[in-house]
């Protein structure tokens, strides 16, 4: 299995600036494996999570040929050991008398929370690491999917 | 009235404003096709002391540009209309990318409230144009024309250079507005580094010192930063030998016995053992080490520390693994490393590398050898002249034989290798420096690529000279087809049946021929005192027969 690397790019919130980061990785050649963008405290500046495919060598050249962007205020590279790494999935169940007991435990054991329940139907959101999500939807298995959705991750380095 | 609102700028229109910074951003031409989208400036452009000169196609225009800027050292600008004008860029952007030239084109675009419903000449000019750009913008505000604007110099023209697009709605050409023309340009993500980390310039100058085999190898970086001269004297202080890549002309003498050649694909063989095998440290400064010039990356300077020094950290570390990354402007890393040799001299006292000098690589078949006789006998006219060259076999030996520092740096395709680059890049060449004449050395097949630009030569009076180096094939095709594909020759032959002296005259110009080498200098000379666009029909089979020379001699 090739390696993961994840980049956080922190740029300006301009028209296309999503369209610049994608097409410049689509050019060099780097795999995107998922990537987030949203916005930060601070007005006007949003930030990217992006993960590829790839060994250190390459990250670093994504992340020069990134900051090369004029509106990329920084890049930096995240190592797993050091960051707090998110994702977040909602998961529609269809559930019933026999399920609902064993569903209720999944909930507890995850922390996950119910959003919605409708006419047998419910909507639950799970948040945690890769790996944790990666269990749930293996857990998730037993029961009756209807619909489902992740994210691709967000992180931080832990500390200054 | 408040003394503010008395001050209030004046409301005038998208186009005005427009060709108002680009008087005060210091253009003087502008290389531009016209179209429905970008009237509205064109119409102001006559009232401009701009000069403002018609190519005949957009393509045309964008080299002439890029060859503008290459010797003017400003930034080009050429101008297209929307849709078909746009694509039709695309290459001349991809060629000043690549090979690092400040360029701005001004694309117009369709009305804002027309965009993405497929109107007439609408295409997606950003998205197309943006992966061979430093920079591009689709200006959606009046509010933001003028700052655009002044963003697109500014990057043009600094850190690495390169070609900025903006992509203008005609509506905002047209509509008036209170235009800040002093508006100040921030840029928060865009700091090239200047100045070079001092403890990594000292460790460069410690190996250097140390080292017993040094070498520097040099690109276009070095004039792109305008640092020739004190790269000059910072070899002749420590009495290193050097070696270029392609883009290197113009930069250090070819007597100068620290010169050891051109290294890669197409080099010199004594300099490609230089820096492949004997050097046990290489200096890298202002080349991108493009994979023309390294030829494997295993192979190259794989005995040595490797330092280098470039703008753009991006390009550090690319293909290369760098022992010593010093990002800075060449100019002023230079300068300050003089100033530290000055105080703790660094001096090779003997020249490690052998007498044996810059022994070809080229293939001499196909009469490829008459080459070298023709650009000797060019370099040896003794005027200044701007030569630039297409792209195939002949600039191989153009880069390799024409000497004359009068004649350098060549004007060049080295990134992109674009065909068709070379006569509308002389044209620009010589709208940069008018005092200058200007050579195009093409190839006939590149020559055929943007010939209708041969007119705006005719029409402006430039004394401009097209050498086509006639061999009737594309000759590179056929090398390669010799060497890769079993002699599996195809789609190469071009023929006999241009008259390339008629057809010159047919565009308002003179026409001469070449058929002995006798002929070479004088035909080229009248070309250049008559001060009229000529093309030299230069027939390469022609000068073999009636020089008795045999179709594969030995080249030097």
């Amino acid at each position: 299995m090739e390696e993961k690397q994840i980049i956080a790019i922190e740029v300006e919130d301009k028209p296309g600036v999503l369209s610049r980061i994608s097409t410049l990785f689509s050019r060099r050649g780097f795999n995107i494996d998922s990537l987030t963008v949203g916005h930060t405290h601070k007005e006007g500046i949003s930030r990217f999570t992006i993960v590829v495919k790839g060994d250190e060598k390459t990250l670093e050249q994504i992340r020069k040929q990134s900051q090369k962007l004029i509106h990329v205020l920084t890049t930096e590279s995240l190592k797993k050991e050091q960051a707090v790494m998110r994702e977040f999935a909602i998961v529609k169940l269809k559930y019933d008398e026999k399920s609902s007991l064993k569903i209720n435990e999944l909930v507890d054991l995850y922390g996950a929370r119910m959003l919605d329940s409708t006419n047998e139907v419910l909507i639950v959101e799970f948040s945690g690491t890769e790996d944790k999500i990666n269990l749930v939807f293996n857990d998730l298995k037993q029961f009756s999917v209807l619909e489902s959705l992740r994210t691709g991750k967000i992180g931080m380095h832990i500390g200054q | 009235m408040s003394e503010k609102e008395s001050e209030k700028n004046p409301e005038i229109s998208g186009a005005r404003a427009l060709v108002k910074v680009l008087e005060l951003e210091g253009v003087d031409t502008i290389f531009g096709y016209p179209g429905g989208a970008n009237l509205p400036i064109l119409d102001e452009l006559r009232k401009s002391t701009i000069r403002h000169v018609l190519p005949r196609h957009e393509q045309g225009g964008a080299h002439m540009a890029d060859g503008y800027a290459r010797v003017a050292g400003k930034t080009g600008v050429c101008l297209a209309t929307s849709g078909p004008g746009a694509t039709n860029l695309v290459t001349g952007l991809a060629n000043a990318m690549l090979d690092s030239v400040p360029l701005i084109a001004i694309t117009g675009q369709i009305s804002r409230s027309l965009i993405g419903t497929d109107a007439f000449q609408e295409v997606d000019c950003i998205n197309i144009t943006m992966p061979v750009t430093k920079h591009n913008e689709l200006v959606f505000s009046s509010q933001k024309l003028v700052e655009a604007l002044k963003t697109a110099f500014y990057l043009a023209n600094t850190g690495r250079k390169g070609p900025v697009l903006l992509d203008i709605p005609i509506d905002i050409l047209e509509e008036t507005y209170a235009h800040d023309l002093e508006i100040s340009v921030e840029l928060k993500g865009y700091n090239p580094t200047i100045v070079g980390n001092v403890g990594q310039v000292k460790r460069a100058l410690k190996i250097l010192d140390k080292a017993e085999r040094p070498l520097v190898l040099f690109g276009g970086g070095i004039v792109s930063a305008g640092a020739v001269n004190v790269f000059n004297q910072f070899i002749r202080e420590t009495n290193i030998p050097v070696v270029r890549t392609l883009m290197g002309t113009g930069v250090v003498d070819d007597n100068d016995p620290l010169y050891l050649g051109m290294i890669g694909t197409h080099g010199h063989h004594h300099a490609n053992q230089a820096i492949q095998k004997e050097a046990d440290v290489v200096f890298v400064v202002g080349t991108r080490l493009g994979n023309r010039a390294l030829v494997k990356n295993q192979l190259f300077a794989k005995n040595a520390k490797i330092i280098h020094l470039d703008i753009d950290p991006a390009q550090i570390g690319k293909n290369i693994e760098t022992n010593i990354p010093i990002v800075g402007d060449i100019k002023v890393v230079l300068e300050d490393m003089l100033t530290r040799i000055s105080k703790k001299p660094i001096r090779k006292e003997s020249a490690w590398t052998g007498s044996e000098r810059k022994r070809t690589k080229l293939s001499t078949r196909d009469g490829a050898s008459v080459m070298e006789i023709i650009f000797t006998q060019l370099s040896s006219i003794d005027l200044q002249i701007h030569i630039s060259t297409d792209v195939g076999r002949h600039q191989m030996w153009a880069n390799h034989f024409c000497t004359n520092p009068k004649h350098l740096p060549l004007i060049t395709s080295g990134g992109l290798g674009t065909m068709g680059f070379g006569l509308p890049a002389a044209i620009g060449a010589w709208f940069a420096d008018p005092q200058t004449p200007v050579i195009s050395i093409s190839g006939d097949g590149s020559f055929m690529m943007n010939m209708q630009e041969f007119v705006v030569a005719v029409e402006n009076e430039i004394p401009l000279t097209v050498l086509i180096i006639n061999d009737h094939r594309l000759s590179m095709i056929r090398e390669l087809q010799r060497s890769d594909f079993g002699g599996r020759f195809v789609s190469h032959e071009l023929g006999s049946s241009v008259d390339y002296v008629a057809l010159a005259k047919a565009m308002g110009g003179s026409g001469s021929r070449i058929t002995h080498k006798e002929q070479i200098v004088p035909t080229i000379v009248k070309s250049i005192k008559s001060k009229r666009p000529t093309i030299i029909d230069c027939d390469l089979e022609k000068i073999i027969k009636s020089s008795h020379l045999t179709i594969d001699s030995v080249a030097s």
